[in-house]
């Protein structure tokens, strides 16, 4: 039997020819082999754990969360800023698809049915089919929440909570936002079912009642959920605000908790949800601290970009808590007192108030008018809300921000460099007329009265002008400059201690940096001209180009009293403060000139400017002062009082100041008396419990 | 040989048709078909538990005419003092109706109870559910809480003509809200059932636990209806916190495992609380009264 392959003529391998091909292609294939051998050699062995990084790096992602703030305590440890429950209703859009991409046909559809349509926008048409189907979820959803069943027979709303559009439709930009930026994580429905849209907090009651409504009667196992976390509350409302601060959203978030050594996060996606931090007050300077680390969440991811597993997970660390030197009561009186104070058409003057610890410098009452509610910045700050807030001037912290003339509380400054320049004694006595010339102008006594015979005690008493006068003109510009300075009254407060490792400088943030305590340098400096002694009298009384803060004349006040130069505020409560303060040194007057003051502090009240503000069973020094300031180009009135009380052995300090209008009487006494005095009704309170 | 053959392949081919045919019919028809499986072994679950009934009429007639004479002695005692504790509740009923009265305070959502037997149960970790012999026609509807005195068992999830299905508060399809103990004042946790290992105890999970709650010295703390959600009346025992104070943190809350209050295995019968009118949700998950989403929106 002959072969079909011994018939061809070429075929035979002992061709030379033949033999060549095929040795060529064994070397080419051998080649080919060894090449993809070493190739896939090289591929396992030598790169083998970097492929696998970039392969785990290409399916994994980090999930960060954030931490819960740590809390804020007053002095007696009650809670003042505290976090509570937000309970959010979230939209799985991976288990959503089905129904995406069901309502998405069906828009195409209706699309191409209808001959009015030009072309159809495909991509148009997938937004809106994600938005058709969570607005009918947000419907089912507001349907339970919304529905009464008290009364059935007709289904109605109960309009107990604040129907804000926007959480009642899904908003588009937010979806797309979602999408583009974070879509592996569930997209919000609504933020805080407990307080939906909160422009106006519900009552607690109701916000409950929402929440167990959905728990218990939304159908479960869909692709909708309630997650909960934690956001900062502020039980008592706008109380010591400006202090407080509030805290907005971030999604830079504090460092992660450190358990994560063999994880390489640098390579792997991050995905972070929307933390807090702080924008003011406490809230912004002790960020650090209040913060806390924040935990992750390790998972796999789909094609599309969806989480999709869990693999690891860290939990996020809640951030230290921080005691302040703030008492609660005296506080809630403070701003209740400053609520009294109103202009001609019924609403609050702007003012500030502040009371010291005498011996520690602890703050025990910070109070700004106008102020605000931080639990309505918490989520974002409505521009109508924020609008208000602008108008009204209600972010300014005047007791640390604001800068006044401190008019006849600075007596006390002239009437103490008088003596420790030996100007005058404690008991010399200056006849003070209705006035008094300083070069071709007449300087008036308060009230138009002629005081006769005016030593210092009785000056702080009745609060003479002229006596300032002159005894500020003897003594010159620069050493009332000096005097001032020495007490501290243009010198930054509130400064970090050392002790606490914290990036900020300053215990409250943006202090004013623009006290003024001027003197003939300054004026030309501000090009207003050389110094004359109409600058100095009215340096004297506390008027001109003197500017300072209440919290600096409350200091003052604490120094006075204590019979030292300085006093350094703190608004954070340490138990074991020394009572030392920082370039404290004696006044340097000898016991008559101290006694002199005190006690001419002490008539202001009992007999004085200061009676308004008198208290059974209290003694209290005080000193008022009525200076004036332009608003809108027009003169108008700022009311100070500054004091100590006990007398005889201070415990506590103050100093309130109210912004008068245009068309309001405002005088020392008489409007910021009360204030001081619903002070130390708090703080007398405070004392006799302990 | 090969007719046998044929008819293997013939089965196989049915069975693929019947799968096939069972995925694409609508899903009313299926949903009907399971109403009318359910109703169909409806009458052999009740006869069983009937006749369970009848076995234990007939061991308790077995026991000694002593035995029924102290037990009927025993019985009158505990009546006596139910009496003076029947007496003792309408004095406070009324006290209470006088107080709602003055004070104009809205009477709570009212309820009608529905006694029912437990025909069979099941505790096990796998399906956490129990039968009793009331449905639909007792006016019985899905969602309505289910209980032992002032202790809840869970809730009815599926209602069929003599029958209903009960989730247990241990299963993992259960939830509601509830306060706890010694919590001051009362903040909303989330009570969820736990899918737990066989043959386990089912346990209960309650989260969104304040991290500064702790629980009262001393005793185990109670998990209580808050009675804002419209299915639970308020102040019903859900259970107690397993381990008292071991509770975990999750996240920035915490959370805690809870043991239901009635021992779930041995309870013979049970009150269906049925709200005087439907909830949302009820409604929601209602395919007959969707109309009224509609209407809502």
């Amino acid at each position: 039997m002959k072969s079909f392959f011994n018939d061809t003529p070429h075929s035979t391998p002992s061709d030379p020819l033949s033999r060549v091909r095929i040795n060529f292609l064994f070397v080419f294939f051998v080649a080919g082999f060894i090449y993809i051998t070493t190739g896939l050699a090289y591929r396992q062995l030598v790169q083998a754990s970097e492929i696998m990084i970039q392969s785990d790096n290409q399916i994994k992602r980090v999930v960060i969360r954030p931490p819960a703030r740590g809390k804020i305590y007053d002095r007696h440890g009650y809670t003042i800023v505290d976090n509570r429950v937000r309970w959010s209703v979230k939209a799985d859009l991976l288990s959503l698809q089905p129904e995406f991409r069901q309502e998405y046909l069906s828009l195409i559809r209706k699309a191409k049915a209808d001959p009015t349509v030009p072309k159809i926008n495909y991509d148009a048409l997938n937004e809106q089919a994600r938005l058709n189907v969570l607005n009918g979820w947000l419907d089912k959803i507001w349907f339970v929440i919304d529905a009464n069943t008290d009364k059935p027979k007709k289904l109605k709303t109960v309009a107990k909570l604040p129907s804000n559009k926007e959480e009642r439709t899904v908003n588009r930009l937010a979806l797309r936002k979602h999408l583009t930026e974070s879509r592996a994580l569930k997209f919000t429905l609504i933020t805080d079912l407990a307080f939906p849209g909160s422009e106006n907090a519900s009552d607690p009651d109701e916000a409950n009642r929402t929440v167990a409504r959905f728990i218990e009667q939304f159908p479960q196992g869909g692709p909708i959920s309630l997650e909960s976390d934690m956001v900062r509350s502020y039980p008592y409302s706008t109380m010591a605000a400006h202090v407080l601060g509030y805290v907005r959203d971030s999604t830079d978030l504090p460092p992660n908790v450190d358990d994560f050594t063999d994880l390489n996060f640098d390579n792997l996606q991050k995905l972070r949800y929307t933390g807090k931090r702080g924008a003011a007050g406490i809230e912004q300077t002790f960020d650090p601290i209040l913060s806390g680390a924040s935990g992750w969440e390790l998972w796999t991811k789909t094609s599309s970009g969806y989480n999709k597993e869990l693999l690891r997970s860290s939990e996020p660390r809640q951030g230290s808590s921080i005691n302040l030197s703030l008492d609660i009561n005296i506080q809630l009186a403070a701003e209740e007192a400053l609520r009294q104070i109103k202009d001609s058409t019924g609403n609050p003057l702007p003012g500030a108030a502040v009371m010291l610890d005498v011996n520690t410098g602890e703050i025990l009452a910070m109070a700004s008018q106008p102020t605000f509610d931080p639990n309505r910045l918490v989520d974002r700050i409505s521009n109508k809300y924020y609008d208000e807030i602008e108008n009204q001037g209600g972010w300014l912290n005047r007791a640390t921000q604001g800068q006044y003339a401190p008019g006849s509380t600075f007596k006390i400054i002239t009437a103490i460099a008088g003596m420790r320049n030996h100007i005058i004694d404690w008991d010399d006595i200056l006849e003070c007329g209705t006035s008094f010339r300083v070069g071709n102008r007449d300087f008036p006594e308060h009230g138009g009265e002629a005081f006769g015979s005016v030593d210092v005690e009785k000056m702080l008493t009745i609060s003479s002008n002229v006596w300032n006068y002159r005894v500020g003109l003897k003594l010159g510009p620069e050493l009332l400059a000096k005097e001032a300075r020495r007490f501290g009254l243009d010198a930054p407060l509130l400064r970090m201690p050392p002790s606490l490792t914290n990036p900020s400088t300053t215990e409250l943030p943006y202090p004013t940096n623009r006290l003024v305590i001027p003197d003939p340098a300054y004026k030309m400096r501000i090009g207003a001209g050389p110094w004359n002694s109409g600058d100095t009298a009215n340096m004297s009384i506390g008027q001109g180009y003197t500017l300072t803060t209440p919290l600096h004349m409350a200091c003052l006040a604490a120094s006075v009293a204590r019979n030292e130069t300085r006093t350094t505020p703190t608004i954070i409560h340490d138990p074991n403060r020394d009572g030392r303060h920082e370039g404290a040194v004696s006044i340097g007057l000898n016991k008559d000139q101290l006694e002199a003051i005190r006690i001419g502090m002490k008539r202001c009240v009992e007999v004085g400017t200061a009676r308004s503000m008198q208290i059974e069973g209290l003694s209290i020094a005080a000193k008022t002062g009525t200076s004036e300031y332009f608003k809108n180009g027009e003169k108008a009135h700022l009311a100070w009082v500054i004091g100590y009380a006990p007398a005889d052995n201070p415990a506590v300090a103050f100093a309130v100041l109210i912004e008068g209008q245009l068309d309001t009487s405002t005088w020392g006494g008489k409007t910021a008396g009360p204030v001081a005095k619903a002070m130390l009704e708090g703080w007398q309170v405070e004392n006799d419990k302990d | 040989m090969d007719n046998n053959r044929q008819g293997a392949k013939a089965s196989i081919i049915a069975l693929i048709v019947f799968i096939g045919l069972w995925i694409l019919l609508p899903s009313a028809v299926r949903r009907l078909n399971k109403e009318a499986f359910a109703e169909f072994q409806a009458p052999a679950i009740q006869l069983l538990s009937k006749s369970r009934d009848l076995a234990r009429y007939w061991e308790l007639r077995s026991r000694s005419t002593e035995d029924l004479v102290a037990a009927g002695r025993d019985l009158a005692r505990i009546n006596a003092t139910l009496e003076l504790k029947l007496q003792a509740m309408e004095d406070i009923r009324k006290e209470n109706l006088r107080l709602r009265e003055m004070l104009r305070y809205p009477t709570s959502t009212d309820y009608l109870t529905v006694v029912a037997r437990v025909a069979t149960r099941d505790t096990s970790s796998w399906w956490q559910r129990m039968l009793i012999r009331k449905g639909r026609n007792d006016g019985i509807r899905p969602g309505c809480p289910v209980v032992f005195g002032n202790r809840v068992v869970g809730r009815v999830t599926t209602v069929h003509l003599n029958i209903s299905e009960v989730e247990l508060v241990t299963s993992p399809a259960f939830r509601c809200t509830a306060f706890l103990e010694g919590d001051d004042p009362p903040r909303i946790v989330h009570v969820s059932g736990v899918a737990s290992n066989p043959f386990t105890t089912g346990r209960a999970k309650v989260s969104v636990i304040q991290p500064d709650y702790t629980p009262p010295a001393g005793q185990v703390a109670k998990v209580v209806t808050t009675g804002l959600g419209g299915v639970f009346p308020a102040g019903l025992i859900l259970g107690t916190l397993d381990g008292g104070v071991t509770s975990t943190a999750q996240g920035n809350l915490k959370e805690a495992y809870m043991v239901p209050s009635k021992n779930l295995d041995t309870i013979e019968e049970v009150s269906v609380l049925v709200p005087k009118y439907p909830t949302a949700g009820e409604i929601l998950m209602s395919p007959t009264d969707r109309i009224k989403l509609e209407e809502f929106k």
